[in-house]
């Protein structure tokens, strides 16, 4: 799938970058460049649909001067000298940062588990016979069931990272990823769930997200009646009911710029108690075989672990070089350096700050499903929501839709919902009354990075309203 | 190697892209592998994106884009190659090609062939001028137009950061079939944004603000941007005091943002016809049925210049029209492709949009409105109200289009009081299900208009534009 030499291509092409900086005079100088092939399949009403090939890629070109950068970004490196002096003019446009300068060298280990070879070898055939598999698997978990959507593919992609401290880092990673979006619909009763699963190594067998796609679609069927009105109540979320809205409020509230800036609700509160104080969330920068670790973050600084909340207290923050740097010339925070925390979306933006591969943890342990429901005793199960998106990163504060959800009575859960309003703080539930389940599980994020989450009882601040 | 075929100063590039000659040569031996039709389409995008914070640039983008994409259709089913590499042409027609039939193979009998419905084949140019063009606009006007915004909006202590961004592309289409359409099309985007965030003690909220559309920097000379910034800030500090909204089933006044969003989300999404297809929408079935109040008409139209989702072409090469998908509260069109059209045996409405040169055309919208009603205004409206809200801007929404449910969420709100607005009230959703909440629009201003530019994503990521009247939902799930 990937072509022979890309790697090879991708570093001859940044050094013509590079010469470019050189010779515009860039005083420092930070070159990127992606390259990636791959192959899907879509599926919808029960089928193949399309099967799509490609590669695309780029190159991204920052260049700072006396604290000042500027970025541009290209496809082909005919381009490159119009490019660096483009970035070198809006480099003299930028406000001064006092002490910004791009990271030297250090020793970065390499994270295994990032690529696999037989991803490489995988032809549009196996997909087919994937795919076949896949829509075998539902049909057998249950005959009304029908993937409406979704589909499975493989990616390779070669990356590099050039700068003028030294650092050149470059590889291959792999990935194979699969969703699916099953809809049982019997006389007008429509339900459907959507799960997915990605991988850097190949994915033989049909993943286990397939059956709890089928699962949802059937446990959502035939929803029970229940008195309209607004309840407050205990929620327990499955690790994919959670993980929209866990991805899309957390992470952007341990950033370091926005909690110096007074722009996240954990702002003045380093060291103080956030969460329910047996949890605790790390990000695992070096994760092996994680699809946001690695050996280095999109500055060249070394990945690391680091822990966030400890015990419920905020004790760590994300930095990037830049965002440090900024920081610290402002007068917002006396000392600052890179966590390691700058993602590289990709070739056409400079990077950002975010976390990697984010666990969430209880020093108490987890319990089993069983549990969690017993436990709960009165109150909702949620497996998916709508409109995460639209949850408010600086307060906590979010009201979404669920069409998968299911109440349950004195620990028995009694049948599902057709529809409900869910509202809350995810902050401050978090920081009152929780218990973990013992299932963490991988899930995509909203923002950056990927959540590692597990099932999620929550007791406090939260309002179902039933439609 | 990545490289456009035909190089030169891609910033001020005006003619061709594609080698016409090579493409027919391409297109032919698809054709002569048994392909049934065969298409080459790229886009190149030249755009700039700014993201300034306080006043102060953080970035500043400019960036030449290319991309290529083939689809084959043999057998009846599709292979698609996606590239930035303009060079081995034949190569991936042929891959592509041997894709498709692969596919084709594994179809089931009682699965139908993919066919396209005939469409005029078309050879021409045609491009959307801007009176600014985004391409030869300095750097400094653009960022003269955010500090406006931003000016707007300081000057209280409780405001702790205004973050102002910009966007503009000048989008160049070239698409060849074996049908013979050879087509260009070119036309631009431009939106600016602000974000206004405000604190008081632990009390943390933003604002958003977006003014955009289709077209160059003359966007920028139709509207106020010092008074849009000022219009944020005075809904940063609302907020802060604003209240938690009440929950359970209420009368709802949506601005033009949110009906917008509402009719895009509610509608405008389970219309799409290839959704309908695979069985994945609750109005599957329902053309010709009365499924709202017949108050209600909803256009979706890419023709209406100026709108962010308005284009001169579809990604299929298809002429543009208004598409009326309820007419008085009957469902009376879906929005289509070729494919679509061939499979519900109607004429393609030019509903293809693909988000790049590197992604495959989709059933989309484009500039989607509810038509305007018989109230003179709000007042009129919430005159009979004893209990209710009044929700404006928008956060977004979602909808899952098989169980026809929505979900949509509003910037900041109101209690409405005996026929007053009372109570601001923060983090506002209204949720409900598509053919019970059409059927309540019991109220719509006269004035229709497009709102906000936004954002739609399927998979892919496109510009839409989305408005209508202020309308009135005599009941709707509040939380």
């Amino acid at each position: 799938m990937l072509p022979d030499g890309a790697e090879e291509r991708l570093l001859a092409n940044a050094n013509v970058i590079a010469n470019a900086c050189n010779q515009a005079g860039a005083q420092q100088w930070d070159i990127v460049g992606f390259q990636a092939y791959g192959q899907q399949l879509d599926i919808e009403a029960g089928k193949v649909t399309m099967a799509a090939g490609g590669g695309e890629g780029g190159f991204g070109v920052r260049v700072v001067q006396n604290g000042r950068f500027g970025f541009a970004h290209m496809v082909d490196v005919t381009g490159a000298e119009k490019a660096v002096q483009q970035a070198i003019k809006i480099a003299a446009m930028s406000p001064k940062i006092d002490g910004f300068v791009l990271p030297s060298e250090q020793d970065a280990a390499p994270v295994a588990g990032l690529f696999d070879s037989a991803i490489l070898d995988v032809q549009p055939e196996t997909l087919l016979e994937q795919a076949d598999a896949l829509l075998a698997s539902v049909a057998s978990l249950d005959q009304r069931a029908v993937v409406t959507g979704g589909g499975l593919g493989v990616s390779a992609t070669a990356s590099i990272l050039m700068t003028s401290e030294g650092i050149e880092s470059s590889g291959v990673t792999t990935s194979h990823g699969l969703g699916v979006q099953v809809t049982i619909d019997v006389d007008g009763g429509l339900t459907s769930s959507y799960q997915g699963e990605s991988s850097r190594s190949l994915m033989n067998d049909v993943p286990a997200c397939v059956e709890q796609a089928v699962h949802w679609a059937q446990i959502t069927q035939h929803p029970i009646a229940m008195d309209s009105g607004a309840v407050d109540a205990p929620v327990l979320f499955t690790s994919e009911g959670i993980a929209p809205l866990f991805s899309m409020v957390v992470p952007p509230a341990m950033t370091g710029e926005k909690l110096v800036r007074k722009e996240s609700f954990w702002s003045g509160k380093q060291n103080q108690r956030v969460l329910a104080d047996h949890l605790s969330i790390v990000d695992e920068g070096r994760l092996e075989g994680g699809m946001s670790s690695g050996a280095r973050d999109g500055e060249g600084v070394p990945r690391r672990q680091q822990t966030l909340i400890n015990d419920g207290h905020l004790v760590g923050s994300l930095w990037s070089t830049r965002d440090a740097a900024q920081q610290v010339a402002e007068g917002r925070i006396e000392a600052a350096i890179s966590t390691g925390s700058a993602s590289a979306g990709g070739h056409q933006s400079p990077p950002s700050t975010g976390c990697t591969e984010l666990m969430l943890s209880s020093k108490r342990g987890g319990q089993s499903w069983d549990q969690l429901v017993e436990q709960m005793d009165n109150g909702f199960i949620v497996n998916g929501v709508m409109g995460a998106h639209t949850a408010n990163p600086t307060s906590g504060d979010f009201s979404v839709t669920t069409s998968s959800i299911l109440r349950v009575v004195d620990g028995e859960v009694m049948g599902p919902l057709k529809q409900a309003g869910l509202s809350g703080n995810l902050a401050r539930s978090l920081n009152q009354k929780v218990v973990l389940g013992d299932d963490a599980r991988c899930q995509g994020s909203y923002s950056s990075g990927r959540m590692h989450l597990p099932a999620v009882l929550l007791y406090d601040e939260l309002r179902i309203n039933p439609a | 190697m990545v490289m456009a075929a035909k190089q030169g100063d891609g910033h001020h590039h005006t003619g061709r892209y594609l080698d016409q000659e090579r493409v027919s040569k391409a297109l032919n031996l698809a054709e002569e592998m048994g392909a049934t039709y065969a298409e080459v389409r790229l886009v190149a995008l030249s755009e700039t994106s700014i993201a300034m914070r306080d006043g102060a640039l953080e970035r500043a983008i400019p960036g030449q884009e290319l991309g290529m994409t083939m689809r084959v259709l043999a057998n009846g089913s599709w292979g698609v190659y996606s590239t930035t590499d303009l060079h081995s042409l034949n190569k991936h027609i042929e891959s592509t090609t041997r894709l498709a039939k692969a596919v084709a193979k594994r179809r089931s009998s009682s699965d139908s062939p993919i066919g396209l419905a005939d469409v005029p084949v078309i050879q021409d140019e045609q491009h959307w001028k801007s009176d600014v063009d985004v391409r030869y606009a300095d750097l400094e006007t653009k960022i003269g137009h955010m500090n406006d915004l931003y000016s707007g909006a300081i000057g209280s202590e409780h405001i702790v950061s205004v973050r102002t961004g910009w966007s503009d592309e000048h989008i160049h289409t070239e698409l060849m079939t074996t049908e013979g359409m050879d087509r260009v099309w070119s036309f631009q985007r431009t939106l600016m944004h602000g974000t206004v965030t405000a604190r008081d003690q632990g009390e943390v909220v933003s604002y958003r603000t977006r003014h955009g559309g289709q077209g160059g920097l003359e966007l920028m000379d139709t509207i106020d941007t010092v008074a849009l910034g000022e219009q944020a800030q005075k809904a940063a500090l609302r907020l802060l005091t604003a209240k938690r909204a009440p929950s359970g089933k209420l009368p709802l006044i949506a601005d033009r943002d949110l009906t917008g969003v509402y009719i895009h989300e509610a509608l405008g999404h389970p219309c799409e016809a290839d959704l309908v297809a695979a069985g994945d929408s609750c109005l599957d079935g329902k053309l010709g049925q009365q499924i709202g109040n017949d108050i209600v008409t909803v256009v979706d139209d890419p023709t209406m210049m100026g709108g962010y989702g308005a284009y001169p072409v579809d990604d299929e090469g298809v002429n543009t029209r208004a598409k009326i998908l309820i007419k008085n509260g009957v469902l009376t069109e879906y929005l289509n492709h070729r494919e679509t059209a061939h499979h519900f045996g109607v004429e393609p409405n030019a509903g293809a949009r693909a988000q790049d040169g590197l992604h495959h055309p989709m059933v989309r919208m484009s500039n989607t409105m509810i038509q305007g009603g018989t109230h003179s205004d709000m007042d009129e409206l919430m005159e009979d109200i004893d209990h209710g809200v009044f929700a404006c801007g928008t956060r977004g929404g979602q909808v899952d289009t098989g169980r026809g449910s929505f979900q949509f969420a509003a910037q900041e709100a109101w209690l409405i009081e005996n026929g007053e607005l009372t109570t601001p009230l923060k983090d506002v959703s209204v949720s409900g299900l598509t053919l019970e909440i059409l059927k309540n629009v019991d109220g719509l201003t006269k004035d229709a208009r497009l709102a906000s530019p936004g954002f739609c994503g399927k998979g892919q990521t496109v510009p839409v534009g989305d408005g209508g009247p202020i309308m009135r939902i005599r009941e709707a799930l509040v939380g």
